[in-house]
Protein backbone atom coordinates (compact mmCIF):
# COMPACT_ATOMS: atom_id res chain seq x y z
CA UNK A 1 0.00 0.00 0.00
CA UNK A 2 1.29 3.41 -0.94
CA UNK A 3 2.12 5.56 2.09
CA UNK A 4 3.95 8.67 3.30
CA UNK A 5 5.88 6.93 6.04
CA UNK A 6 9.35 7.51 4.61
CA UNK A 7 8.67 11.21 4.17
CA UNK A 8 7.18 11.59 7.66
CA UNK A 9 10.09 9.69 9.19
CA UNK A 10 12.60 11.86 7.29
CA UNK A 11 10.86 15.02 8.53
CA UNK A 12 11.65 13.95 12.08
CA UNK A 13 15.18 12.90 11.22
CA UNK A 14 14.59 9.31 12.29
CA UNK A 15 16.31 6.31 10.79
CA UNK A 16 14.33 3.15 10.01
CA UNK A 17 15.86 1.65 13.15
CA UNK A 18 14.69 4.64 15.26
CA UNK A 19 11.15 4.26 13.98
CA UNK A 20 11.25 0.48 14.44
CA UNK A 21 12.27 0.92 18.09
CA UNK A 22 9.46 3.41 18.69
CA UNK A 23 6.93 1.06 17.12
CA UNK A 24 8.44 -2.04 18.76
CA UNK A 25 8.81 -3.81 15.43
CA UNK A 26 11.87 -4.87 13.41
CA UNK A 27 13.71 -2.56 11.02
CA UNK A 28 12.79 -4.97 8.23
CA UNK A 29 9.11 -4.38 9.04
CA UNK A 30 9.53 -0.61 8.71
CA UNK A 31 11.35 -1.06 5.40
CA UNK A 32 8.69 -3.45 4.07
CA UNK A 33 5.89 -1.03 5.02
CA UNK A 34 7.68 2.01 3.58
CA UNK A 35 8.31 0.29 0.27
CA UNK A 36 4.70 -0.92 0.11
CA UNK A 37 5.71 -4.59 0.19
CA UNK A 38 3.82 -5.25 3.40
CA UNK A 39 0.50 -3.82 4.54
CA UNK A 40 0.46 -3.46 8.32
CA UNK A 41 -2.40 -4.76 10.43
CA UNK A 42 -4.96 -2.21 11.61
CA UNK A 43 -3.51 -2.08 15.18
CA UNK A 44 -0.01 -1.38 13.78
CA UNK A 45 -1.38 1.19 11.32
CA UNK A 46 -3.04 2.98 14.26
CA UNK A 47 0.23 2.85 16.24
CA UNK A 48 2.07 4.42 13.31
CA UNK A 49 -0.55 7.14 12.86
CA UNK A 50 -0.64 7.90 16.60
CA UNK A 51 3.16 8.08 16.79
CA UNK A 52 3.14 10.78 14.10
CA UNK A 53 0.00 12.39 15.59
CA UNK A 54 -1.86 11.98 12.32
CA UNK A 55 -4.84 10.00 11.09
CA UNK A 56 -4.39 6.69 9.27
CA UNK A 57 -5.52 8.39 6.04
CA UNK A 58 -2.70 10.93 6.43
CA UNK A 59 -0.16 8.13 6.51
CA UNK A 60 -1.62 5.52 4.15
CA UNK A 61 -3.15 6.14 0.75
CA UNK A 62 -6.41 4.27 0.30
CA UNK A 63 -6.00 1.92 -2.72
CA UNK A 64 -9.59 2.63 -3.84
CA UNK A 65 -9.14 6.42 -3.70
CA UNK A 66 -5.84 6.12 -5.48
CA UNK A 67 -7.40 4.12 -8.33
CA UNK A 68 -10.43 6.45 -8.57
CA UNK A 69 -8.04 9.42 -8.83
CA UNK A 70 -6.23 7.64 -11.64
CA UNK A 71 -9.55 7.27 -13.51
CA UNK B 1 20.33 -10.89 8.45
CA UNK B 2 22.87 -10.69 11.27
CA UNK B 3 22.04 -12.53 14.49
CA UNK B 4 21.69 -9.14 16.24
CA UNK B 5 18.84 -8.33 13.80
CA UNK B 6 16.88 -11.40 14.90
CA UNK B 7 13.67 -10.85 16.81
CA UNK B 8 13.54 -12.37 20.34
CA UNK B 9 11.26 -15.15 19.01
CA UNK B 10 13.72 -15.91 16.17
CA UNK B 11 16.60 -16.12 18.65
CA UNK B 12 14.66 -18.49 20.90
CA UNK B 13 13.63 -20.60 17.88
CA UNK B 14 17.21 -20.76 16.55
CA UNK B 15 18.48 -21.80 19.98
CA UNK B 16 15.83 -24.54 20.24
CA UNK B 17 16.65 -25.82 16.72
CA UNK B 18 20.38 -25.97 17.52
CA UNK B 19 19.75 -28.02 20.68
CA UNK B 20 17.36 -30.33 18.85
CA UNK B 21 19.81 -30.89 15.98
CA UNK B 22 22.54 -31.61 18.52
CA UNK B 23 20.24 -34.12 20.23
CA UNK B 24 19.49 -35.71 16.85
CA UNK B 25 23.17 -36.03 15.95
CA UNK B 26 23.91 -37.58 19.36
CA UNK B 27 20.91 -39.95 19.48
CA UNK B 28 20.76 -41.28 15.91
CA UNK B 29 24.18 -42.98 15.35
CA UNK B 30 23.98 -45.29 18.39
CA UNK B 31 20.40 -46.28 17.50
CA UNK B 32 21.41 -47.07 13.91
CA UNK B 33 24.42 -49.03 15.16
CA UNK B 34 22.31 -51.06 17.62
CA UNK B 35 19.71 -51.80 14.93
CA UNK B 36 22.39 -52.92 12.45
CA UNK B 37 24.58 -54.93 14.81
CA UNK B 38 22.31 -56.48 17.40
CA UNK B 39 19.24 -58.70 17.28
CA UNK B 40 16.75 -56.35 18.89
CA UNK B 41 13.20 -57.67 18.80
CA UNK B 42 9.72 -57.11 20.19
CA UNK B 43 8.76 -53.55 21.02
CA UNK B 44 12.39 -52.37 21.18
CA UNK B 45 12.76 -51.44 17.44
CA UNK B 46 9.53 -49.41 17.62
CA UNK B 47 10.79 -47.68 20.77
CA UNK B 48 14.13 -46.93 19.09
CA UNK B 49 12.30 -45.47 16.06
CA UNK B 50 10.22 -43.21 18.30
CA UNK B 51 13.32 -42.04 20.20
CA UNK B 52 15.02 -41.21 16.86
CA UNK B 53 12.01 -39.19 15.72
CA UNK B 54 11.61 -37.12 18.90
CA UNK B 55 14.19 -34.40 17.98
CA UNK B 56 12.56 -34.01 14.53
CA UNK B 57 9.14 -33.75 16.13
CA UNK B 58 10.68 -31.11 18.38
CA UNK B 59 11.80 -29.13 15.33
CA UNK B 60 8.21 -29.01 14.04
CA UNK B 61 6.92 -28.11 17.49
CA UNK B 62 9.50 -25.31 17.61
CA UNK B 63 8.19 -23.92 14.31
CA UNK B 64 4.68 -23.89 15.75
CA UNK B 65 5.89 -22.16 18.88
CA UNK B 66 7.86 -19.61 16.84
CA UNK B 67 4.80 -18.63 14.79
CA UNK B 68 2.81 -18.28 17.99
CA UNK B 69 5.55 -16.35 19.89
CA UNK B 70 6.57 -13.97 17.08
CA UNK B 71 5.38 -10.46 18.02
CA UNK B 72 6.65 -8.86 14.83
CA UNK B 73 3.74 -9.28 12.42
CA UNK B 74 5.88 -8.87 9.29
CA UNK B 75 8.23 -11.69 10.29
CA UNK B 76 5.26 -13.78 11.36
CA UNK B 77 3.69 -13.28 7.92
CA UNK B 78 6.97 -14.23 6.22
CA UNK B 79 7.25 -17.39 8.34
CA UNK B 80 3.68 -18.41 7.50
CA UNK B 81 4.38 -17.82 3.80
CA UNK B 82 7.54 -19.97 3.99
CA UNK B 83 5.63 -22.73 5.77
CA UNK B 84 2.85 -22.64 3.16
CA UNK B 85 5.33 -22.77 0.25
CA UNK B 86 7.35 -25.60 1.81
CA UNK B 87 4.22 -27.58 2.71
CA UNK B 88 2.71 -27.27 -0.78
CA UNK B 89 5.98 -28.10 -2.54
CA UNK B 90 6.73 -31.07 -0.26
CA UNK B 91 3.23 -32.52 -0.46
CA UNK B 92 3.26 -32.07 -4.23
CA UNK B 93 6.63 -33.79 -4.54
CA UNK B 94 5.47 -36.61 -2.21
CA UNK B 95 2.35 -37.24 -4.32
CA UNK B 96 4.27 -37.26 -7.62
CA UNK B 97 7.00 -39.48 -6.18
CA UNK B 98 4.39 -41.81 -4.68
CA UNK B 99 2.75 -42.37 -8.06
CA UNK B 100 6.12 -42.72 -9.84
CA UNK B 101 7.02 -45.34 -7.24
CA UNK B 102 3.68 -47.14 -7.62
CA UNK B 103 4.17 -47.32 -11.39
CA UNK B 104 7.69 -48.62 -10.95
CA UNK B 105 9.38 -45.54 -12.41
CA UNK B 106 11.21 -44.55 -9.22
CA UNK B 107 12.79 -46.48 -6.36
CA UNK B 108 11.30 -46.66 -2.87
CA UNK B 109 12.21 -43.69 -0.67
CA UNK B 110 11.82 -43.84 3.09
CA UNK B 111 8.96 -41.64 4.35
CA UNK B 112 11.21 -39.84 6.86
CA UNK B 113 12.78 -37.95 3.95
CA UNK B 114 9.55 -35.95 3.56
CA UNK B 115 10.18 -33.69 6.60
CA UNK B 116 13.80 -33.19 5.52
CA UNK B 117 12.63 -32.07 2.10
CA UNK B 118 10.17 -29.71 3.85
CA UNK B 119 12.96 -28.18 5.95
CA UNK B 120 15.28 -27.84 2.93
CA UNK B 121 12.61 -26.17 0.77
CA UNK B 122 11.73 -23.82 3.59
CA UNK B 123 15.39 -22.92 4.09
CA UNK B 124 15.87 -22.35 0.36
CA UNK B 125 12.78 -20.16 0.14
CA UNK B 126 14.00 -18.23 3.21
CA UNK B 127 17.39 -17.64 1.52
CA UNK B 128 15.76 -16.47 -1.73
CA UNK B 129 13.50 -14.15 0.30
CA UNK B 130 16.46 -12.78 2.27
CA UNK B 131 18.68 -12.07 -0.73
CA UNK B 132 15.78 -10.57 -2.70
CA UNK B 133 15.05 -8.22 0.22
CA UNK B 134 18.75 -7.32 0.63
CA UNK B 135 18.98 -6.61 -3.09
CA UNK B 136 15.93 -4.34 -2.96
CA UNK B 137 17.22 -2.51 0.13
CA UNK B 138 20.64 -1.88 -1.51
Amino acid sequence: MENRLRMMRAERGWSQQDLAERLEVSRQSVNAIETGKYDPSLPLAFRIAELFERTIEDVFVSPSRRSSKAI
Amino acid sequence: MAYSDFTPAQRAHTKRIMWLLLAYVIVLPPLVWVRANTAVAGYIPALMAIVASIPVLGIFASWGRYVSDERDEYHQALALKRIAVATNATMGAAVVWGFLQAFGAMPLVEAYWIPFVWVIIQGMFGCIEYFTRKNEEA
